[in-house]
């Protein structure tokens, strides 16, 4: 990009930054708080992975404590106007207790994942990648081609993609993303249409319904959202039916936001109906309450609670999870966070007591 | 704004305590199921066999996320599941690589994925932690390296049947069931201890069933034996992994030189199987 552009978009973003109330930090929250749709920051349009320039200028200006000056040329992940890179890197140091069990402290790579996007025909036609290369071996997470309309209202992209449904939190553990089983940890191989007019925002995807493994029946899995975005707050209703030899699946989720003053809300609810699950166990019912509070440019708090009933057919089993976690950006594409999550459940079961510690560096561009 | 300062943090404190109480267990084993039900576990402590396993690491642990219809890598591991979808099954991260070798815990992919060794794809297992203690690890390797037994099924064929009458426990694949290509080997699994000298492609027939009209049945050449280890399960290596289409699996069960248990106890009746495979998208 040449730095004449690069200051066009700079001056563009922040003048529409400097229209929002207050600055955000990252996941969904930073898409309530700033009042955009996710696709404003993120390339794939459903949210995560590689920045936009937008994204990226917001990652620089707005999100840190201090911004360190690397004079005119500053980092808008591309590459030339055809090619554009960038990367999570998240590690940490963690130390849990479980009842009945040695407690566990360990430093651990949790994750690390590079982008690239090809824009092959420059905001018409794109290659995405999407590749985990650590822990491990090197995990395809989503590999897709998108094709855009002209007027920018609908795209049709194929391959391997994340699936829309719900609020896509960096947490891949918190129970709405494990309890409908869809999340950044089993994206799907299939197809997926959307349509964005105003303040509308709609996702409809089909795929094979095998999370990532190989096909082994002939019914297909179909996923979708309809969400409605206001500057302060956002409504949204998912779906998800898996037509699975092994019993269907269905989900459906409820979920939004709200911006007041420096906190952004995060709301889910879902229930879900897997007729695989053996024993009438497949009823679960799942929530997610969040607050994020800006407590000051570059300081996040942000307070977690959570709600599973495993088995809606079976009274006093039902789990809880509350987490608090101090989220510092102290300058541009570094951050520190640290938390507490406190996990509750049946006495008689220790892996519903966890208690876990961390510190976590976050790493991104 | 909004909401005033009192008003807001009031709300956040909300957010602690909002989301309802945990359940108390009453009436529920150690998994959250029914005492007496049919899922309930046991309170046995984690040893070399499937059921202890599935009750102290797979029911508590791994279902968390591989269960239901899109469990991860379509690998679902409540107790209903896990041993089909396990046990000379490919991986889907390392085709290459049977999830369960029986026999072989250093070729099974689930000892790699839960050990983090290289060669792994993604993380090490359970994402994210806590990864298992190494003694719970020995314990699933033990299991492997005596043949990965269907004990569970065993169990509860032992239970309907007194222990007395020798049936076949399981397969894998399961009957009717579609599994991804190559298959590189069939489990049959029974109540008691095989009578070694019976094993073999008389009494042990694996076909490949033609899907046109007229469902002709042609023969395959394979290699039967004994699990190393375990005297109960027979495995089937097929000389050639087994591509696309629909197999059937037969075993003799009466008549002279029948399939018989070391008491010369027989099925009483054949017993077939079939399944499918399909290719890898």
């Amino acid at each position: 990009m040449k730095i004449c552009d690069f200051r066009a978009l700079l001056r563009h973003a922040l003048f529409v930054l400097a229209l929002l109330a207050s600055a955000a930090h990252a996941e969904p929250y930073l898409a309530v708080q700033t009042g955009l749709k996710c696709g404003q920051c993120h390339v794939n349009p459903t949210g995560g992975g590689l920045r936009t320039p937008f994204g990226d200028v917001f990652a620089q200006r707005i999100m840190p404590h201090d911004h360190l000056d690397t004079g005119a040329d500053t980092w808008a992940g591309e590459i030339n106007r055809f090619l554009s890179v960038g990367g999570d890197v998240r590690f940490d140091g963690q130390y849990e207790t479980t009842p009945g069990s040695a407690s566990v402290d360990s430093f651990a790579l949790e994750q690390a994942r590079i982008y690239l996007n090809a824009s092959v025909i420059p905001t018409r036609l794109a290659v995405y990648v999407d590749e985990q290369v650590a822990p491990g071996g090197a995990l395809n997470r989503e590999v897709y081609g998108m094709y855009w309309s002209a007027s920018h209202e609908w795209y049709l992209k194929a391959g391997q993609l994340y699936l829309p449904f719900g609020l896509r939190l960096q947490d891949q553990t918190a129970f709405i993303q494990t309890v409908s089983g869809i999340n950044m940890t089993t994206p799907d191989q299939g197809a997926e249409f959307g349509w964005e007019h105003n303040a509308w925002d709609a996702q409809f995807a089909v795929s094979n319904g095998t999370a990532g493994g190989p096909e082994v029946d002939h019914g297909k899995q179909y996923s979708g959202q309809l969400i409605y975005v206001e500057p302060r707050w956002r409504l949204g209703l998912g779906a998800n039916f898996n037509d699975a030899a092994a019993g269907n699946k269905s989900a459906l989720a409820l979920f939004g936001g709200l911006k007041s003053g420096p906190i952004a809300w995060l709301a889910q609810a879902e229930l879900v109906d897997d007729k695989s699950i053996p024993n009438s166990g497949g009823k679960m019912l799942a929530t997610l309450l969040e607050a994020d509070w800006l407590l000051a440019p570059g300081n996040n708090l942000k307070i977690t609670s959570e709600y599973l009933d495993p088995n809606r057919n079976v009274a006093e089993n039902a789990e809880t999870r509350w987490s608090l976690v101090y989220e510092l950006t102290p300058i541009q594409f570094l951050q520190l966070r640290a938390g507490v999550r406190y996990s509750d459940g049946i006495p008689q079961d220790n892996a519903e007591h966890v208690r876990l510690y961390f510190l976590e560096v976050h790493g991104f561009f | 704004m909004l909401w005033s300062g009192g008003a807001r943090r009031l709300a956040v404190l909300a957010t602690l305590t909002c989301a309802g109480c945990a359940g108390n267990g009453a009436g529920l084993d150690q998994n959250g199921q029914p005492i007496g039900s049919e899922g309930s576990g046991s309170n046995e402590p984690l040893s070399a066999n499937l059921q202890s396993i599935q009750d102290n690491v797979f029911t508590p642990i791994c279902t968390r996320c591989h269960i239901g219809a899109s469990a991860p890598e379509g690998l679902r591991l409540d107790a209903a599941d896990s041993y089909s979808l396990l046990v000379g099954v490919p991986s889907a991260e390392v085709p290459s690589l049977l999830r369960v070798m029986p026999g072989n815990p250093d070729e099974s992919y689930i000892v790699l994925k839960l050990q983090g060794s290289p060669g792994i794809v993604g993380g090490q297992m359970p994402l994210g932690g806590p990864y298992l203690p190494q003694a719970s690890i020995d314990v699933i390797r033990q299991w492997i390296t005596d043949g990965a037994p269907n004990s569970s099924a065993m169990q509860t064929a032992s239970r309907r049947e007194d222990g007395q009458t020798f049936i076949l426990t399981g397969t894998a694949p399961l009957d009717g069931a579609r599994v991804p290509a190559p298959l590189r080997q069939i489990i049959v699994a029974f109540n008691h201890e095989i009578d070694a000298s019976l094993v073999n492609d008389a009494n042990i027939t694996l076909e490949r069933i033609d899907t046109s009209d007229t469902q002709a049945l042609r023969p395959l050449p394979l290699r039967a034996a004994l699990a190393t280890g375990d005297p109960t399960v027979i495995i089937i290596l097929p000389r050639i992994p087994l591509g696309p289409g629909s197999y059937r699996v037969s075993v003799r069960g009466v008549g002279g030189g029948a399939l018989a248990d070391v008491n010369a106890g027989t099925l009483g009746a054949d017993r077939a199987f079939a399944f499918a495979v399909a290719a890898l998208p």
